[in-house]
């Protein structure tokens, strides 16, 4: 029926009709208003639109409400997104003029995305703080939200630290177990609990984040830091001491410490929910944990593990035990959970710093963070106000978190990698050997050639 | 379609369906186990108590009406158009619009995103009701077409023969016979257009434009993951499209012979 | 009116085709002169999805020439290198041999037991109201709220375990997506009881179509339940058919949340899919110009696989 002719003729009109639309969606998008930076309004009133996945509504809530208190002039607005989805709406929000004023930041690979959007916030810190202004503040919070030229783009509100396991000791005391110290003990331990039809210890091995969580853990107890260095280039991943670390992680799973099925669950919700529900008596989470200390917090999320009526129960955490007899256990690492970003768009960029600066130095500010107990607060002088703390088991739980948090002051390694290519290889380390795919040492030679493509440079 | 005229082949048949249906039951009896677990009806106390709950259901009804509405009258015409009129290089177009529908979501959201700010549409609902009408068009232009494949052409030319122009026969033959198809794409518009949790969250930022697929996200916090309020919120964000179902499913079976009667 | 002819006619399939087909051919550039022009009519669609999706197909087509972290003002033009790289990258070709294998099976069994469910509850049962409803849920939860819940269910000590001890099949018992041999399958299962809620109602629909005269037609001459369903009614929801399998093309190369949320890929990749794929390059990793060059490559595979059945459909009926 058709001729070449007419055939000719419908694909030249079918392409007018998209070069037609195609070409206005382009001149419209080629005329995007330039970003009208202003003076950046007062900074001591406006509205500002504050973005990020943590903290909890209610927390915020008190944040702001407190800060009000000081600064009744400016309005803060925080919507709280998931955390899966919050790149997705802050990327193409940053981009546009838009977006919100305030955002949250966190360390490593997110860091180095979006801080280029965001502004210089060194000078604000000093006028707080001072010139000693860095002595003031954890070092391992400052140094993940500064850029290359050492400007500060985001204030550290506290820090987040994992290395600890966590343990059920009510568990532990009713089969009169005592935590273990090496992994020779650890297989005993998880002997002793199947004996008894309890879960061991409970990993959400295909969330690999915390598989990082876990074989750095095992690293540090073998030679403390070697791990931070292989990030960093300092040290080859193919060292003899990773090699046993690697070597560690596949016995955790050969030698029965981790759950059958590891690999198919994830740590958020279903590790977590495993450990709330007392199914298993140890767990891999950092300082965070710390706020399931407290009685209201642990019914809420016993509940949310599905177990009624919800008894709270004693839980402390432990060193982690050492890979081999005679080890280093107890090292952490960590960061600054968020920090504060201000968006270098934003008409109200003054107003926004303010209460950044506030959360993130004030001595009111940070009082909040501490007595949460979801963070570690920046400043340093601040520790939480135990007395008025209620806690499940305050005379077993109280010196433990102490020392956790006496500990994280002093810790220097981080626990997130701005790499994020050198993170999924570790993460495909981690699970082909605990698949038993492949041995340490395979699994380390793969880990140092995709190191070395993803741009880390070996010395 | 089957005969069933001994009493054992109806009670064969009944075994059967609901021995295949088992499987399709059993996750869903372990979801609404989890959404009673904890503290039980306390879940849905919870997610029914949300004060934003009223403002979200409105946000998402209001969503949902404009994209269906959208999408049914372009799907209409369209089909009509690529299966009973005359378009010289009817596939080209065919394929234009079918296209459209192959790219990731997660890939759209970048240029939709500066689209829809050109436009001056970000922040409204229309940021969210254009681009899910266009990503449901291709779908359902695609279903309704292969659909009035099915209605004879000899209809619609004897209507025309009787003195119809083209739109009264649209109108009083084709548009009563594509009910059962209508009935879902209407269905399958309100799932795309209710369910929806990207667009929503990326495209609307004042928490008053917000729609239900947020309900869940508050109970998921940073190192706090409510399950058995989240499965509450999803029953609740299920059933309007459940009730929906059952409230358009007379219009699946009216076939053929019931629409030429009209 | 000659389809009142062919309606009531007590032909055999076979004879009923051919009576179509001949109508059809004979009358064809007749009709072309005499059809109305269609422009007008398609125009709205037209606006909607070309003008709101087609500058994100150029727009993602010139990312993919670009090495671009998706925020940093620094982009550096790289041609074709992340489409050279794409055909090197292992990941990507075993994100296609998944998603093959997947579309395979998930097409096949979603289509049967669309079509037998369309059919028995067409036909004389109970409580139709009740089994059309279960079927139908699962295509209204969105995956990402129950992704925990079928960890639960295929878990080590899962729900499906313990069916299967309690019928004593032990030795089946296993972490289902802890294994990469079994993830897959796993992943298959779920999507077929997500998605065949949707291939019921639109074969439900469908099968109003077609005229109970022929099913009784077809009775009158011997045929048993099957051979109607196979003979009658299945060439008669041919056109529903063929647009379901070029959705599940569609569907399958651009399968993201149920393997996403369910087993984040894993194990070692064993669910990779290339819409998972894109996901991780694109926000996780930060390769926007590798994630849109996937893309494309997914664009050309939809379309021309898409392409393929409709022109071999439409051969075939001519």
């Amino acid at each position: 029926m058709f001729t070449s002719h007419t055939r000719a003729r419908t694909t030249l009109r079918s392409l007018a009709v998209i070069a037609a639309t195609g070409l206005a969606a382009a001149t419209l998008a080629g005329c995007a208003p330039s970003a009208d930076a202003g003076d950046g309004g007062a900074a001591d009133s406006g509205t500002v639109d504050w973005w990020g996945w943590t903290p909890e509504q209610n927390v915020a809530t008190e944040y702001i409400s407190a800060f009000n208190e000081e600064y009744p002039d400016i309005t803060v607005n925080f919507r709280q997104l998931t955390i899966d989805g919050y790149e997705a709406a802050l990327r193409p929000a940053l981009a546009s003029n838009v977006g919100p004023d305030l955002f949250n930041v966190a360390p490593g690979a997110q860091f180095v995305q979006f801080s280029t959007y965001a502004t210089d916030l060194t000078a604000s810190v000093e006028e707080s703080l001072g010139s000693d202004w860095s002595d003031q503040l954890a070092p391992i919070g400052v140094a993940g939200l500064s850029d290359e030229d050492g400007n500060l783009r985001a204030i550290p509100t506290g820090s987040t630290f994992a290395g600890p396991v966590w343990i059920n000791q009510g568990l532990f005391d009713q089969y009169g177990l005592t935590p273990p110290t090496t992994m020779d003990e650890w297989v005993e331990v998880c002997e002793q609990f199947r004996a008894n039809d309890v879960g061991c210890f409970v990993q959400g091995a295909s969330q690999t984040a915390f598989d990082q969580d876990t074989i750095q853990a095992i690293a540090d107890t073998i030679n403390p830091g070697l791990f931070t260095k292989a990030t960093i280039g300092e040290a080859e991943w193919t060292d003899p001491d990773l090699v046993t670390a690697f070597a560690t992680w596949q016995r955790m799973f050969d030698d029965g410490i981790m759950q059958e099925g590891a690999l198919g669950i994830q740590q958020y919700p279903d590790a977590n929910n495993a450990f709330m529900s007392q199914e298993y008596a140890m767990v891999m989470m950092g300082t965070w944990y710390m706020q399931f200390t407290r009685p209201a917090n642990m019914v809420a999320a016993i509940e949310a593990a599905g177990v009624a009526p919800a008894e709270p129960f004693t839980m402390v955490p432990i060193p982690f035990p050492a890979a081999e007899a005679g080890g280093t256990p107890g090292a952490m690492f960590g960061d600054a959970n968020y920090g504060l970003a201000v968006n270098a768009k934003s008409p109200d960029r003054n107003a926004a710093t303010t209460f950044a600066t506030w959360l993130g130095t004030s001595l009111e500010g940070q009082q909040i963070v501490a007595n949460a107990l979801n963070d570690i607060p920046s400043a340093v002088e601040i520790s939480p106000e135990f007395e008025g703390i209620e806690l499940v088991a305050p005379e077993i739980q109280q010196p433990k978190l102490e020392e956790l948090i006496e500990r994280a002051a002093t810790v220097t390694d981080n626990r997130l990698l701005p790499n994020s290519d050198l993170a999924d290889a570790i993460g495909v380390a981690a699970t082909t050997l605990a698949a038993g795919d492949v041995t340490p040492e395979e699994a380390v030679e793969t880990l140092q050639a995709s190191a070395e493509a993803s741009g880390v440079t070996f010395e | 379609m089957f005969e069933t005229r001994s009493r054992s082949a109806k009670i064969v048949l009944q075994v059967l369906v609901t021995l295949m249906v088992l499987p399709f039951l059993f996750p869903l009896v372990v979801m609404v186990q989890g959404s009673l677990a904890g503290i039980g009806w306390g879940n849905y106390e919870a997610v029914l108590s949300r004060p934003e709950l009223p403002l979200f259901f409105r946000n998402s009804a209001l969503i949902s009406i404009a994209t269906i509405l959208l999408v049914y009258a372009c799907t209409m015409l369209a089909a009509f158009a690529f299966s009973k009129l005359h378009i010289r290089g009817k596939e080209v177009y065919f394929w234009l619009i079918l296209a459209a529908l192959t790219l990731p979501e997660v890939i759209l959201l970048t240029p939709l995103f500066s689209t829809t700010l050109q436009l001056g549409l970000y922040n409204t609902y229309w940021s969210v009701i254009l681009p899910l009408a266009a990503l449901q068009i291709p779908f359902t232009v695609l279903l309704t077409r292969s659909f009035m494949n099915g209605i004879p052409d000899g209809l619609i030319e004897a209507a025309r023969i009787d003195g119809a122009n083209t739109l009264r026969a649209f109108w009083h033959i084709v548009l009563p016979l594509t009910r059962p198809i209508a009935a879902a794409i209407i269905v399958l518009t309100f799932i795309g257009a209710w369910n929806n949790f990207l667009l929503p969250l990326v495209f609307l930022q004042s928490p008053d434009t917000q729609t239900i697929t947020l309900l869940p996200t508050f109970f998921i916090g940073q190192f706090n993951n409510d399950q058995t309020k989240v499965l509450a919120a999803a029953v609740v964000t299920a059933l309007p499209i459940v009730i929906a179902y059952l409230l358009l499913q007379r219009l699946f079976e009216r076939g053929l012979a019931a629409g030429a009667i009209k | 009116m000659e389809d009142n002819v062919v309606m009531n006619a007590p032909t055999l399939p076979s004879k009923r085709r051919e009576v179509e087909a001949g109508s059809r051919s004979e009358s064809t550039s007749k009709r072309r002169r005499l059809m109305p022009s269609g422009y007008l009519w398609i125009l709205p669609a037209m606006v909607l999805c070309v003008g709101i999706i087609y500058y994100s197909v150029g727009y993602t087509g010139y990312i993919s020439t670009l090495e671009w972290d998706g925020s940093s003002p620094v982009q550096r033009s790289v041609g074709a290198d992340n489409y050279a790289q794409l055909f090197r990258d292992p990941i990507f070709w075993q994100a296609i041999r998944n998603t093959a294998v997947f579309f395979v099976i998930t097409f096949a069994v979603q289509t049967a037991l669309g079509i037998l469910f369309a059919a028995i509850l067409h036909s004389n049962v109970r409580l139709k109201v009740v089994y059309k409803v279960i079927i139908f849920v699962p295509v209204v939860l969105a995956p990402s709220i129950m992704a925990p819940s079928f960890r639960q269910i295929f878990g080590a000590n899962g729900q499906l375990n313990q069916v299967l001890e309690a019928v004593g099949l032990d030795f089946l018992a296993h972490p289902w997506l802890a294994d990469s041999a079994t993830a897959l399958p796993t992943l298959m299962l779920i999507t077929v009881w997500h998605w065949t809620g949707l291939t019921f109602i639109l074969y439900f629909a469908a099968m109003g179509q077609v005229e109970p005269e022929v099913l009784e037609a077809a009775r009158i001459d011997g045929a048993g339940n099957l051979r109607t369903l196979w003979s009658i009614v299945l060439p008669s929801v041919r056109g529903t058919t063929i647009a379901i399998l070029m959705l599940s093309i569609i569907g399958a190369l651009k399968t993201f949340d149920i393997p996403y949320l369910i087993t984040l890929g894993g194990p070692n990749y064993s669910t990779e899919f290339l819409g998972t794929y894109i996901y991780r390059q694109s926000i996780p990793l930060a390769n926007v110009g590798y994630g849109a060059a996937l893309s494309i490559i997914l664009l050309v595979l939809a379309l021309a696989f898409a392409i393929t059945v409709n022109v071999r459909s439409q051969r075939k009926e001519s």
